[in-house]
């Protein structure tokens, strides 16, 4: 019998984790506060309490031990999940991850696996000011070697941990502080959803289209979608049917979602809460371009955050935030119509 | 007969922070089925009995001790 | 070495005035913040991480200090601010994101820089140890014997940035002092649970430098530390470590649920409170008058009062100043 239960994300990345190591002695997670805090971010509430300290381990302020230390458990036959509290803080131990996690396969041509998971909060918009704040999908997604994910929900928040727990490449999971479900921070109605209790994948580099529309395509990903669905709800006000596509994990990309739903609509908007230069808008942009450029019928938008540092003051905040009302705005730009005023 | 849900929180107000079934969803019995938070700290709700939910205090509702969120049964 | 009346008298006054900004900030945070906590809210929205237990750690080291002395700071920096002389009324505007701020409002609470006292900290852990190097490097550049303090936590002391800090900064004999703030908590994880060695003073030797470690939050033993560190560093004698048992009343950041707190915790440290024993202590044996501790106080308040009236009253920045001085 299908159950009607909700959850949160963090509370579906929760059960992921106790799931998968239920099933597998090998997977242990580390890292800070995760213990009997349950993780800052609540990805580990519970697990303390059923697997003990050999298996759910806090760790000091050291990540490049820490991480470098999970790749070594994980070229050894454990199947470790450190998680790094905030992606702001990859400065101090970006070694260890670009350069030996990513790494490590293709230097033993194939004869290591590398089956960690290393899951990292992204996201602002509540004035955590410039070193709490950043999303940098694009920094990671552009390193060789390093599988990316970033769900939007709580469905997919289970089913692509679990994946990323299987899988024997390293993978770097990005959740949205935003869409946690945590109780000190508010979250979009369509984080938490409707998730199955077994257990189940979700494949990577597949996108999934969570709005289908004729009129434009908008790509997007994290709580970007919820963004660009707030956008789409004003857009069919006006009589504009956007596509919504949530690009699901960043490595590998689902580009064949995106060419198909361009060569429908013939316009196209990329929607990323990280700096605009360099990033995941101009990834998708360039693969349409060099596929078929014929297919835009408008130049494409993008709506990313400017380069700038993240601003800690609200007002600056939110101006730079993208937003839904820039998505729309973004969407009329391709259709030629005048911005809402 | 329907059943209540109540508080079992300290001395101020709370705030119903989730429900992890909708309005008119079928709950079994233990399954968690709300989180509040009182002072800093949430708490899991239990459903004390299974069946159909129905919401009394929606989620960011304030709630103190004693307060009925929602009640599970028939009808 | 011991405080005369002046500076007694003046790290009383540094250490209340702390304490009460951060009672004052304690209440002000929680504005616009009930009755369901939502971070991004109200008057004072994103982190906070209030100092209040830790003045001992500020005054008894900066007493020590001139302008142009570097001191970098951690992401509970208030109190080292105050103590080091960082413009109050443009430190609380910046906190409340206003325009009059020291940056405008683009720093906000972790990211407080006034070149003015050449005060700076990070939200970074350990990251406020290398820069603090490179103060002394400079200041040894341009002939000064100024020195430069790297504030940190006990939780600091296991990242790298330090470790590789405290080598440069023996190597190179820099007069810098390392400040470990020890509040016994990382968020969550005791430092029996964190750290392989019981008091960090002993990694000082394996670094080059003296180690001292300061039992209890005691003022007047940190002004002798401080004051020695601070003594040998501008003789050019090179950097030490001093760690200091403190505590911080509150959470690591307001709307922490603090259950890893033992039960009485926090009552037992508020018991043993830092200001009220120098209080006693200067006017008992330092020649301090009671009157004169009394009027530090209330003008101490008062500078605070008066800083989060003026944090109230300025205006915010325009939305498109976000734009403004990303490059120099």
């Amino acid at each position: 019998m299908a159950s009607d239960r909700v959850l949160t994300v963090s509370r579906a990345m929760a059960e992921a984790i106790g799931q998968e190591m239920r099933a597998d002695p090998n997977v242990f997670v580390m890292g800070e506060d995760i213990g009997a805090y349950g993780g800052i971010f609540a990805a580990t509430q519970g697990l303390l309490e059923e697997f003990g300290e050999e298996r759910v381990r806090d760790t000091p302020i050291s990540e490049t031990a820490f991480i470098g230390a999970g790749v070594g458990a994980a070229m050894s036959g454990m199947r470790p999940i450190v998680e790094l509290m905030f992606v702001d803080f990859f400065g101090v131990c970006m070694d260890a991850i670009y350069n030996m996690a990513a790494k490590n396969i293709y230097f033993s041509g194939g004869n290591f696996k590398v089956p960690m998971v290393l899951m990292t909060a992204t996201g602002g918009g509540y004035s955590d000011a410039g070193q709490h704040s950043q999303t940098l999908h694009a920094t990671f997604a552009h390193i060789p070697g390093l599988k990316v994910v970033a769900p939007s929900n709580a469905y997919d928040a289970k089913g692509l941990m679990i994946s990323a727990i299987r899988d024997d490449s390293p993978v770097l999971y990005m959740f949205h502080k935003g869409l946690q479900g945590l109780v000190w921070m508010a979250s979009p109605e369509g984080a938490a959803a409707v998730v199955p209790e077994d257990s189940y994948t979700i494949p990577f580099g597949q996108a999934k289209i969570v709005r289908p529309g004729k009129d434009v395509t908008i790509v997007t990903l994290s709580m970007m979608v919820h963004r660009a669905l707030e956008a789409a709800e004003m857009l069919a006000k006006e009589g504009i049917d956007a596509e919504v596509i949530d690009l699901r994990t960043l490595v590998p990309l689902d580009r064949q979602t995106v060419l198909q739903s361009v060569a429908k609509t013939g316009r196209l908007v990329v929607v990323d809460e990280d700096y605009q230069s360099y990033g995941v808008t101009a990834e998708i942009i360039a693969s349409v371009a060099e596929t078929d450029p014929t297919m835009l019928k408008a130049a494409p938008r993008r709506v990313a955050y400017p380069d700038i540092p993240i601003p800690y003051s609200r007002p600056m905040e939110q101006f730079a935030l993208p937003n839904a009302g820039k998505v729309a705005d973004a969407v009329r730009e391709t259709l030629d119509l005048k911005k809402a005023a | 007969m329907p059943d209540g849900l109540w508080d079992t929180a300290e001395i101020p107000e709370g705030v119903v922070a989730n429900w992890f079934y909708a309005d008119g969803g079928e709950v079994p019995k233990g399954a968690t089925v709300a989180e509040i938070t009182v002072e800093k700290t949430s708490y899991d709700i239990e459903a004390p009995e299974g069946g159909r939910l129905k919401i009394v205090v929606p989620k960011d509702g304030v709630v103190l001790p004693g307060t009925v969120i929602g009640k599970i049964g028939d009808g | 070495m011991a405080p005369t009346k002046d500076q007694l008298l003046w790290m009383y006054a540094a250490m209340a005035k702390a304490r009460y900004y951060e009672d004052t900030m304690a209440a002000a945070y929680m504005e616009g913040k009930a009755p369901k906590f939502d971070i991004g809210a109200g008057t004072v929205p994103g982190e906070m991480h209030l100092a209040a237990g830790q003045e001992p750690c500020a005054a008894g080291v900066c007493v020590h200090l001139r302008p142009d002395d570097a001191v970098t700071a951690t992401h509970r920096p208030h109190h080292v601010a105050i103590a080091k002389g960082v413009d109050l009324n443009k430190m609380t505007a910046e906190i409340f994101g206003k325009k009059t701020g020291l940056a405008g409002g683009r720093g906000g609470h972790m990211h407080l820089l006034d070149p003015k006292v050449n005060f700076s900290c990070s939200g970074i852990i350990g990251e406020s140890a290398g820069p603090a190097v490179g103060a002394a490097l400079a200041g040894g550049m341009a002939g000064r014997d100024s020195v430069a303090v790297a504030y940190l936590g006990e939780g600091a002391a296991n990242q790298g940035a330090f470790h590789e800090a405290l080598n440069l900064a023996a190597l190179w004999t820099l007069p810098v002092v390392f400040v470990i703030e020890d509040n016994a908590w990382g968020i969550s994880v005791h430092k029996a649970k964190s750290t392989a060695v019981k008091d960090n003073s002993v990694r000082a030797k394996g670094y080059g430098m003296p180690g001292a470690y300061i039992a209890n939050n005691d003022t007047l033993k940190i002004f002798d530390a401080a004051g020695k560190a601070v003594k040998r560093a501008r003789a050019g004698k090179g950097p030490s470590l001093i760690e200091i048992e403190t505590y911080r009343y509150y959470g690591h950041f307001q709307g922490d649920p603090e259950a890893y707190r033992p039960e009485g915790e926090v009552e037992k440290l508020k018991a043993k409170d830092p200001i009220e024993k120098l209080r006693k202590h200067m006017i008992k044996k330092g020649g301090v008058s009671k009157a004169d501790a009394d009027d530090a106080l209330e003008a101490a308040k008062a500078e605070v009062d008066a800083a989060f009236a003026f944090a109230r009253e300025s205006a915010y920045p325009a939305p498109r100043e976000a734009l403004d001085h990303v490059f120099a």
